[in-house]
């Protein structure tokens, strides 16, 4: 896959390859915590980072829950459908043999393909407890593990792009 | 956090006001995550607080070594703000008295 900034106010995704399509397809499962509470938790965090401990602080997590939380998932949720909006306007040819993607998204969406591929980065890593090293990954693990990782380090590739190419310069 | 090199030097912004001297300020803290990119986790404090790229990257650096960085202190309020803007960006963000 080529990440390229362009002069219209377009960034594109060219030379997908077919394993690279198949991860960006998966990208709306990974941003769904399910029925995951570490990764529920990551994403709606408490503003302590710990328990409460008295009644101030029991009303401040509280009052958190019920005003910044829905606030959040709010934004998580609209930035997921941004980028799936713009997903369904991919292509794909022949070339050699072998399918190859293209897509092409306005750079005012760069935000939202971040906050959707980091979501996906952060749950992707809870919901298989990936380590912090790959090479820590216990090969007991399966292939699911291996998927998720791939599928984590293509979905950080592009969020560097983004981040350097596109937003660093915003 | 992943990686991206770079050294520098710079403090987080501290703000003193006299209605501070009756409660406690704030801080709020960036906890190290090792699924956030560190570019990403340099150009939200960027946005955020507006601190330079040197601040920025000094501050990010600190919570990748040091597992936590102190990266505003002020009034409970402005603190409540800060975090739920760090949060809506996934950083690891939360606030705590000075006292603490």
């Amino acid at each position: 896959m080529r990440l390229i900034s362009k002069d219209d106010g377009t960034w594109e995704m060219q030379r997908i390859r077919e394993l690279e399509y198949l991860m960006l397809s998966k990208l709306e499962d990974a941003c769904d915590p399910g029925g995951s509470q570490g990764a529920i938790e990551r994403l709606l965090p408490s503003p302590l980072g710990r328990p409460a401990v008295d009644d101030k602080e029991d009303e401040l997590v509280a009052d958190w829950e019920s005003l910044v939380h829905p606030d959040l998932r709010s934004q998580f949720k609209a930035s997921i459908e941004v980028v799936l909006s713009d997903m369904r306007t991919i292509t794909g040819r022949k070339r050699s043999g072998e399918m190859e993607y293209r897509l092409v998204v306005p750079k005012k969406h760069a935000d939202d393909w971040c906050s959707a591929l980091n979501q996906a980065r952060l749950i992707l890593h809870e919901r298989h407890k990936l380590p912090e090293d790959e090479l820590e990954l216990d090969m007991e693990g399966g292939h699911e593990q291996w998927l998720a990782i791939l599928q984590s380090e293509i979905y950080g590739s592009i969020m560097e792009f983004l981040v350097t190419r596109i937003l660093w310069l915003k | 956090m992943r990686a991206v090199e770079t050294e520098t030097v710079a403090a987080p912004t501290i703000e003193t006001k006299a209605s501070e001297s009756v409660s406690p300020p704030w801080q709020v803290i960036v906890m190290n995550d090792p699924v956030n990119l560190m570019s990403f986790v340099t150009l939200i404090l960027r946005r955020v607080f507006g601190y330079s790229e040197e601040v920025a990257t000094k501050l990010m650096l600190d919570v990748h070594e040091k597992g936590r960085a102190i990266v505003w202190t002020g009034e409970r309020e402005k603190a409540e703000m800060y975090v739920q803007q760090l949060q809506s960006f996934q950083l690891l963000a939360k606030m705590e008295k000075v006292s603490e």
